[in-house]
């Protein structure tokens, strides 16, 4: 009897930890949301998306930091979509099996754990000075490219493993060439899981702050990016950059801008998982 | 549209029909070639007793193959166990007809027509024939009631035989020199009576696949018309 | 690179009807994967239009024999083949060979039904839309014809743009069938095609079978001893890679010459 009363003191004591774990994360979670949007609802209005940076906390608004971030999400999508698909498909389906292929793709998976400065610094030396491109959109973008590319890399490759090879033996047998079979079965299979991957990355990638700062974006940015070689400044730099200010207004503003980055990401990581659950509806395997 | 069994269940069931037709074609000709002593009618059963012996091991192939390839089941597997059979009984009709044939060749007089009308060794001739033709409808369209009937019929015919003993016993004493010609005929007796068991037998097979009912040994059945078919 | 429908033009020029007395015909065949021996030494002819059984227990070989007339074994790696294959009298592993318009002459099967997550249409048309064909009328008829022959037309015309994932395994099955016919193959090779169906399934896609022999060439792969003598006209029994008796399926069934043979089809091993 004493060994089945344990157990079951236990099994309780157990689901105890469990929900208190849980609660503990999401409970401070909610207070940090619930308190930023006390410090920062207010600020929110039409006026504070549209104005521009200022040095009176009333009149500064996030507009250009806005564009800048959809600039450089932009551009570093076009850079690293096709390049990290491409380098996907290549490296899960056309590279021989070797020991050099088994080094490639455990250097790939490190990347994306190199913290995101080193990126910064890379970027820096080669984009801005080397290549003589500036601290611009298209500098920010290539070093944001390097830096989410490994993601992008690894999603398209698990996603591409997600394809049954029966599918793809299905299509040889018809006469398929590897090419036609990629292009025509696994790649609309894995589409669904790329594209998730992608966006996932993209979120990220709007979120890094240290990069960016290393290769010169800027606090303090009057402007929005008329073409991809202007300055910039991204939501995240004008975030960290109200905050290093004494003034409340400035704090205030910080939470605002803070509730507008995370809308977006929300809203970028919603539209993955709705492709996702959309996609896994289609393939079932 | 037909599977691939039924398929070779159909044309089991036509080649059995075919050596029906073909046994009975030689038991009518047996007949003729005995009453009217008719040599090269006899020759020629003989000669196509060969083809219904090569028909008899050919059906019994096609029933060890579609046992072995289709491992039939119910209504299917009675069917080819019964045409099996029924097989067996037809090669032994035919035999018979070739007995009487072989008969017929070592026959060198004529048998008396008195003694024929008396053992009434025509009506024999009739009525297996009758049967004959009646069993093969009933196989055909599957009436169990008519196989019934066939069955009843060989009462008949053993009683004709057992008359027949008689009769051609005081033949003899009237005329002891017939007595070799008298002999035949009563051998000739003997082979219908049995040609009757054999259609008997087949009978109760077509019963038993259609109705997978057991009429041997036991008392006749009234038709009961309970299955289905 | 010479395909395989000029190099048999050629040959028909040439050749007279000796080389092709058999539609598929193995000489001599061995493979090996690394180290392992899968088949030693298989000689064996396969007549047009007759279905012909690959039988024998797990691990025996019959697929990896099965595959080399597709050549689906070139994947695996580490796969080795020494003798000859020949379709219609022309080797098929050569340098020269292309194996896409080999496989448009040989069709495949899988075990477990594989149709691509697309629509029922989309499926059995994939084979004519990778040979460059565009016309959608002849596509349509195609498709249509494939389907018919493969015992399905019926059941899905009125709805073709329906997803072939969510027919059943059976229809899923005629599918993949309809997908190999539409492409006009003379051969079509079946790997434990029904294995994966349940009895109703699996009967209409033996009858099936039967049906399409009048035009086609079948090999069948089955762990199922009853299916191929219910289906094949000759049967082939392999044994730890070995080809140990080849003849017409009544007379494995009813006769067999090697006591391996009867020990298996019995039911005492494997």
């Amino acid at each position: 009897m004493n060994n089945r009363r344990k157990n079951r003191i236990a099994d309780k004591a157990f689901q105890v930890w469990g929900i208190a774990c849980t609660f503990i994360g999401l409970v401070l979670l909610v207070i940090f949301i619930g308190d930023i949007l006390i410090d920062g609802l207010g600020r929110l209005s039409w006026d504070f998306i549209t104005a521009l940076p200022s040095r009176r906390p009333e009149s500064a608004g996030i507009w250009t930091a806005m564009m800048g971030t959809a600039w450089v999400l932009v551009f570093t999508t076009i850079i690293s979509f096709p390049l990290g698909v491409a380098a996907g498909i290549y490296l899960e389906e056309y590279a021989k099996k070797s020991h050099l292929a088994n080094l490639l793709e455990i250097n790939i998976s490190n990347l994306a754990g190199v913290p995101s400065i080193i990126y910064g610094l890379l970027g820096l030396e080669i984009f801005v000075r080397v290549m003589n491109l500036g601290p611009s959109v298209l500098a920010g973008s290539l070093t944001l490219s390097l830096l989410i590319l490994p993601i992008v890399i690894v999603a398209t490759r698990e996603s591409i493993k997600a394809v049954p090879g029966s599918i793809k033996e299905a299509s040889f047998a018809l006469g398929a060439t590897k090419w036609q079979t990629i292009r025509n079965q696994v790649l609309p299979a894995s589409f669904g899981g790329i594209l998730t991957g992608v966006i996932l990355a993209l979120s990220r990638a709007i979120g890094e702050t240290a990069p960016l700062i290393v290769i010169g974006a800027l606090a303090y940015v009057p402007f929005a990016p008329k073409s991809p070689m202007d300055e910039f400044s991204v939501l995240p730099i004008q975030i960290f950059n109200w905050v290093s200010r004494p003034q409340q207004g400035f704090i205030t503003n910080a939470a605002a801008a803070i509730i507008i980055l995370l809308l977006i990401t929300l809203v970028m990581n919603g539209i993955a998982v709705y492709f996702r659950n959309r996609w896994q509806k289609k393939m079932k395997w | 549209m037909m599977t691939h069994l039924e398929k070779e269940l159909s044309k089991l069931k036509q080649s059995i029909l075919e050596m029906m037709d073909l046994a009975k074609f030689q038991l009518k000709k047996s007949e003729e070639a005995f009453i009217n002593s008719d040599f090269k009618l006899a020759k020629e059963i003989t000669r196509n007793e060969k083809r219904m012996n090569a028909m008899e091991l050919s059906i019994d192939l096609d029933c060890e193959n579609i046992l072995a390839l289709f491992q039939p089941v119910a209504t299917d597997l009675r069917f080819v166990i019964s045409m099996l059979k029924i097989n067996s009984d037809l090669e032994r009709i035919g035999d018979y007809a070739d007995g009487i044939a072989d008969y017929v060749l070592e026959m060198d007089e004529a048998i008396s027509s008195d003694a024929i009308n008396a053992t009434e060794v025509g009506e024999m001739f009739h009525i297996t024939l009758s049967m004959l033709t009646d069993i093969s409808t009933a196989l055909n369209d599957e009436d169990t009631s008519l196989a019934r009937k066939v069955y009843k019929k060989d009462a008949e015919l053993n009683s004709l035989n057992s008359m027949a003993s008689q009769t051609i016993r005081k033949f003899i004493k009237k005329d002891p020199d017939a007595t070799r010609s008298l002999l035949f005929l009563f051998s000739v007796i003997r082979k219908l009576e049995r040609v009757g068991d054999h259609i008997k037998n087949i009978a109760e097979n077509a019963v038993f696949y259609i109705e997978a009912e057991i009429m041997k040994h036991k008392k006749l059945q009234k038709d009961p018309n309970k299955k289905e078919k | 690179m010479i395909a395989l429908m000029e190099l048999k033009e050629e040959g028909y020029k040439k050749n007279d009807h000796e080389s092709r007395s058999f539609k598929l015909e193995a000489s001599h065949v061995d493979v090996w994967y690394g180290q392992f021996h899968a088949l030693k030494n298989v000689s064996m002819g396969m007549t047009a239009n007759h279905v012909t059984a690959l039988i024998g227990p797990s691990g025996c070989g019959k697929s990896t024999f099965l595959r080399l007339f597709n050549r689906m074994n070139d994947y695996i790696d580490e796969f080795r083949m020494e003798g000859e294959i020949r379709l219609d009298g022309f080797k098929i592993y050569g340098k020269k060979i292309e194996v896409e318009q080999l496989r448009k002459d040989v069709g495949m099967v899988f075990q477990k039904p594989n149709p691509f997550p697309k629509s029922i249409f989309e499926n059995v048309a994939y084979g004519l839309k990778i040979q460059g064909i565009t016309n959608k009328k002849f596509i349509s008829e195609k498709v249509e014809t494939a389907l018919k022959q493969s015992d399905l037309w019926g059941e899905v015309k009125d709805n073709l743009k329906k997803s072939a994932l969510a027919l059943s395994g059976g229809q899923q099955q005629r599918v993949c069938i309809a997908r190999t016919l539409a492409v006009e193959p003379s051969v079509i090779l079946m790997d434990e095609p029904t294995s994966s169906l349940d009895p109703i399934s699996t009967a209409r896609i033996e009858e099936l079978i039967f049906q399409l022999k009048e035009k086609y060439t079948i090999v069948i792969v089955t762990h199922n001893m009853q299916q191929a003598g219910r289906v094949s006209d000759n049967t082939a029994f392999f044994y730890l890679g070995e080809l140990v008796e080849h003849g017409k399926t009544k007379q494995i069934f009813t006769n067999p010459k090697h006591e391996r043979t009867e020990n298996y089809i019995s039911g005492r091993f494997g």
